[in-house]
């Protein structure tokens, strides 16, 4: 009997040990990324004769004083934040896809073609809002399947085909602004605007309908990866394929169902950008939103809450040094350095962490 | 487009192919050793910028390719302690480095001349000399890799390497000492692509080509000489892209913009089983995990 709780009580106090430990090495080693990249960022300041803790003050005072701070923040990190939602779970199941890029402006040029195309763009806005998010959902996880599908048949590596992708994406849209769903009145290459499918902005929040849909996800992507049999088969087969192929499912149906998932993910933020953002597809829409999306998927620990503390952070960073730098001798790189840091004393910290415990 | 493959577009098809051909020979060293070095793109910038500085305070473009070359080495280097000793996922660890490479040399030739003047043009190297390098390094490669014991163990390693460690071959080595060969021809190209043809750096200088390089080495089968062939097609692809660009040609530029990319995912259909992709590309090796 007594031994008996002592082994329960001993048992607890291991369990409640492992937890901590886990819960530092989650929290902790992304947060001390964060930290050294800013100490790198501000002895570099500190080189070139800027006294960083000014800087940094003022990147604090242009995130949550200044007017627009918070907001610019939220809309900056909207696109980020729902592509890095899709590649965590793709990534969860150890499919390394680097093709959200690609399917970002896949969905957006497709969303853009279907809300401007003769006949439909005179569609209330309700309903051209509805259906143009459907089609960059579609499109985007067409353009994902395409990976999912070689990779089955072929065994062609997600890595490359979905890279490959990007490039056949990035013309796909330079012909379409230029020549497919150019705006005829226009004498620059650019598609027309979209006018009611537009996302409204939301009244005094100064934010656009997209990054509420997009919050509104976490916890929804959240359940589905901790409840359903959908994250059940994702994380098994993110812990071993071929355990999960004897078992539970076939690998390749899963690979599909990741990637469809990060496609349309991807596919949704493209239309978002365009709808609450910029209004029209010009040449310069793709910005590499994909690849920071990656970083701020890593930096979440591929959980739900965790891309959106990421995307927050990476874009809070960015917009705070864009005002910075109106009153500092600072350079716009400097942050991209700051922030490029951040992955990789995450990455190295990460498999130290993983290889010491 | 019979205007296309003139005498000047197959010129400027060399010139678009070399840097990219010179990086994927070093990525096939690597990948043959089982490393799938994401960060090739990072490794060009970085050797681009080394070698537009060295030339610019030298004057001699032969010390910018120098340059690259060593700068190269130090980037394979620290990804090889990353991939290899540390064991951090081979592709988080390229993209991270790549996304660092990138910002880091904007930040370092930002501060290599004042602002408001206008960055100096640097002394340039002609084609032949890089062409003929380009030749010489794909005999070296392929030498290296079918005809020598060096290239065996390589390719064991890549291969097997509980076997090639079972043989008492050090894998950790062997797949370090190819990441930083492999490297270091990666900077080499960078360099080449701003001492050749450009003559100056500019943000990103490498639109890509990196990643293209990799590309190529799935294209070419591993193969150094189709590596280098690959290359040749896209810098035709490339070349005949700028030439339509402003031209009302009835195929749209973009096509050959994107042709590249659709012949080597045509010949991933096609050769993705093929036996000679490296069977551990891309698997860290942990000795005694079985």
């Amino acid at each position: 009997m007594t031994t008996l709780s002592v082994d329960r009580t001993v048992g607890r106090l291991v369990g409640a040990a492992r937890l901590r430990q886990r819960l530092a090495v989650t929290v902790g080693v992304p947060a001390l990324a964060v930290l050294a990249a800013l100490s790198v960022g501000a002895a570099l300041m500190a080189v070139e004769g800027v006294a960083a803790m000014s800087v940094y003050g003022e990147v604090l005072r242009g995130v949550f004083v200044l007017d627009h701070g918070l907001t610019d923040t939220a809309v900056a990190a909207t696109p980020l934040l729902l592509i890095g939602l899709g590649l965590a779970v793709a990534y969860r199941a150890k499919v390394f896809t680097i093709g959200a890029e690609g399917q970002y402006l896949v969905g957006a040029v497709a969303a853009t073609a279907w809300a401007t195309a003769a006949g439909v763009r005179d569609w209330p806005g309700a309903p051209l809002v509805v259906t143009s998010l459907l089609v960059a959902v579609l499109a985007g996880g067409a353009w994902a399947a395409v990976t999912a599908g070689l990779n089955s048949r072929f065994g062609a590596s997600v890595v490359i085909t979905s890279l490959l992708l990007n490039y056949v994406a990035t013309a796909l849209l330079a012909w379409a602004v230029r020549v497919g769903i150019r705006d005829p009145g226009s004498f620059t290459p650019q598609s027309r605007e979209i006018g009611a499918a537009a996302l409204p902005v939301l009244p005094g929040l100064d934010v656009h309908l997209g990054f509420l849909l997009a919050v509104a996800t976490v916890p929804l992507l959240g359940a589905v990866l901790a409840r359903t049999r959908f994250g059940f088969r994702v994380d098994v087969m993110g812990a071993n394929a071929e355990v999960l192929g004897a078992n539970e499912a076939r690998p390749a149906r899963v690979t599909l169902a990741v990637l469809l998932v990060c496609g349309a993910f991807a596919g949704a933020a493209g239309y978002i950008q365009v709808a609450g953002v910029s209004g029209r597809l010009t040449p310069g829409f793709a910005t590499g939103y994909g690849f920071t999306a990656i970083v701020v998927a890593l930096l979440g620990r591929l959980r739900p809450v965790g891309v959106l503390v990421a995307a927050l952070t990476l874009s809070a960073l960015t917009i705070g040094f864009d005002v910075a730098e109106r009153s500092y001798e600072i350079r716009s790189s400097t942050v991209g350095v700051i922030q490029a840091l951040v992955v990789v004393f995450f990455v190295a910290g990460d498999a130290l962490a993983r290889r010491s415990t | 487009m019979d205007t296309l493959l003139t005498f000047a577009t197959l010129a400027a098809a060399i010139r678009l192919a070399v840097p990219v051909a010179m990086a994927a020979l070093g990525e096939v060293i690597t990948e043959k050793a089982g490393v799938l070095n994401l960060g090739l793109e990072g490794t060009m910038l970085c050797g681009a910028l080394a070698g537009y500085l060295a030339t610019r305070s030298s004057g001699s473009p032969w010390l910018g390719l120098a340059a690259g070359l060593a700068v190269g080495a130090g980037c394979g280097a620290l990804l090889a302690v990353l991939m290899v000793a540390v064991r951090a996922n081979q592709i988080v660890t390229g993209l991270a480095f790549t996304l660092l490479a990138s910002s880091a040399t904007t930040y370092l030739y930002e501060r290599s001349y004042t602002l408001g003047q206008s960055p100096p043009r640097i002394e340039r190297l002609g084609m032949p000399p890089l062409v003929a390098l380009v030749i010489a390094v794909l005999a070296a490669v392929w030498f290296l890799l079918n005809r020598t014991t060096a290239g065996l163990v390589i390719t064991a390693t890549g291969e097997a390497p509980e076997a090639a460690d079972a043989l008492g071959y050090r894998v950790a080595r062997i797949r370090t000492a190819a990441t930083v060969a492999g490297s270091a021809l990666g900077g080499l190209a960078g360099a080449m692509l701003v001492c050749g043809p450009l003559g100056l750096f500019i943000q990103n200088v490498t639109a890509g080509r990196g990643w293209v390089a990799l590309a190529l080495v799935v294209f070419a089968r591993w193969r150094p000489e189709l590596c280098v062939l690959g290359a040749l097609l896209f810098g035709v692809c490339d070349a005949a892209q700028l030439r339509l660009q402003g031209t009302a040609a009835a195929v749209p530029y973009e096509a050959f913009l994107a042709l590249p990319y659709l012949v080597t995912l045509a010949a991933l259909m096609l050769r993705a089983r093929d036996s000679r992709t490296p069977q551990a590309l891309a698997v860290p090796y942990v000795r005694g995990a079985r």
